[in-house]
């Protein structure tokens, strides 16, 4: 194996580099979409079950079916691995907002009123500050779960790890087919901790000292 | 609780279907008292089922297809995709139970105690693993047969019972133990009499989670040859044929929003009366 990586080290780190690209810019999209939608969801109540109850529903689907589904629409490649994914990292995230902003204590909020902030101070500067543990602790679940997605994703000539799986299991029999499902797999697993890691880096640095546990 | 545990980060599965609320309990009241969310879920979602399944049946029927479309999409076929699907889905489910039920109650036990969150925690760790590299590798090391893809499977959805197991019986209320014990009952006793049932809820949902991550996973068992509906996808795709792969999708879709809406209602039919 290690002669495996050795003769394939740029390709290797390559693939390795598109996936957690895809996977970064997928999650970056995701966090956006979610918390605005989040946040008008907070805002008009009723919508709050809905929400839930579609993110339920969209986390059901299997991604392989996902994709089949985009592959008309979007065309083989990435542009259907990238929607897929950002689908797929959207939901944990839109719940977890959801959940946070709702956390978010009424008095604190009337207090920043109070003060003179007017709505969207409030939001920046209180309610989301407040909420962001918890939003990040649905953006460590998407992370995790995209990585795998786009490893699946690899089928329809996604980028990253999921081609050197689905090479090996194109060449079997031959002679680099293990050794290149092994990589890939492996790669993906060591990323993903990686990428976690970082992510609880990320959280001890940007929470509020506040409400530091 | 359901609000606590949002906030717990999950490693998660990374194929399909995470949960990140898993151990959310329904509120106390009647089985079928419901809130907003699950209301939706049980009342719309078999609607919608139905209405999209009926769609598609009708354009199978009145569709123009050519021969290679008419053949893949052959209703014996499909019925004997759905069938591979099902079959592997309640396959691994069952050894899913057989494996995750025991262990977590093991580790729950005083004497494993103190390895529950170590077990825990490779699990979690191994759900980084993606299903698709963790079935392509068991194939190459065990063959290309249904064994292998319901091994697979199994592996990857042990996590959420287990957890759930744990968590549900780490929940209980350790006075209640108490008075099992001091009632008389023995340590068995109060584990099958007390503690299990009033754990049921919460591993229901950890059931339910594994149930729906096993139908989305099994898409992939097709490149193993264990067939499943995942063969439409992949035929639709090498082919080039957009029925077929659309249709493919299409029910292996609603084959898992069917399953979760089963697994719903599973979980307030078995919820023991006096929760």
């Amino acid at each position: 194996m290690w002669e495996f990586i050795d003769e394939r080290k740029a390709q290797i780190a390559f693939s390795a580099y598109q996936h957690v690209s895809l996977v970064l810019q997928a999650v970056l999209v995701a966090t956006v979409i979610a918390v605005v939608l989040a946040v008008v969801v907070t805002r008009f109540r009723p919508l709050e079950p809905v929400a839930n109850a579609v993110s339920a529903m969209g986390l059901t689907i299997p991604s392989f079916a996902l994709l089949g589904l985009l592959v008309p629409l979007v065309g083989i490649g990435v542009a259907s691995a990238f929607v897929a994914v950002t689908f797929y990292a959207t939901l944990p995230i839109l719940r977890n907002a959801v959940v946070g902003l709702q956390g978010v204590d009424a008095r604190l909020v009337e207090s920043a009123h109070g003060m003179g902030m007017n709505t969207l101070a409030t939001l920046t500067r209180v309610r989301l500050p407040l909420a962001w543990p918890v939003i990040l602790a649905g953006i460590r679940v998407s992370t995790q779960m995209s990585m795998g997605i786009a490893a699946i994703a690899a089928y329809v000539l996604g980028p990253g790890l999921g081609q050197l799986i689905y090479t090996g299991l194109a060449q079997i029999g031959g002679a680099n087919a293990l050794n290149s499902a092994l990589v890939g797999t492996l790669g993906v697993v060591i990323l993903a901790l990686a990428i976690d890691a970082l992510l609880l880096l990320l959280g001890r640095l940007t929470i509020s000292k506040g409400i530091r546990a | 609780m359901s609000r606590t545990d949002t906030t717990r980060p999950v490693a998660v599965p990374a194929g399909d279907a995470p949960r990140s609320a898993d151990t959310e309990t329904a509120p106390r009241r009647s089985r079928w008292a419901v809130s907003g969310e699950s209301r939706i879920l049980l009342l719309v979602l078999p609607v919608v089922v139905a209405l999209v399944f009926g769609a598609w049946a009708w354009w199978r029927a009145t569709a123009d297809l050519d021969s290679i479309e008419a053949r893949q999409l052959a209703w014996g076929l499909i019925l004997d995709l759905i069938w591979q699907h099902v079959k592997l889905t309640l396959v691994a489910t069952f050894f899913v139970l057989l494996v995750a039920i025991p262990l977590g109650i093991a580790l729950t036990r005083p004497r494993f105690k103190r390895a529950a969150p170590l077990a825990v925690g490779i699990a979690n760790a191994g759900q980084a693993a993606p299903a698709i590299g963790l079935i392509v590798l068991l194939a190459m090391l065990l063959g290309f047969t249904f064994g292998t893809a319901v091994l697979a499977l199994t592996l990857y959805a042990v996590l959420p019972v287990l957890r759930n197991t744990i968590t549900g019986l780490q929940g209980i209320d350790p006075t209640l133990v108490e008075a099992g014990r001091g009632i008389g009952m023995s340590g068995a006793g109060v584990l099958f009499r007390v503690e299990l049932p009033l754990a049921v809820p919460v591993i229901m949902t950890g059931v339910r989670t594994a149930l729906v991550l096993l139908v989305g996973t099994a898409t992939l068992a097709t490149f193993v040859n264990a067939g499943g509906l995942g063969t439409l996808i992949v035929t639709g795709i090498t082919l080039f044929r957009y029925p077929v792969l659309v249709s493919g999708a299409l029910l292996v879709a609603l084959l898992a929003l069917l399953v979760d809406w089963a697994g719903r209602v599973l979980e307030r039919v078995a919820r023991p009366k006096g929760i």
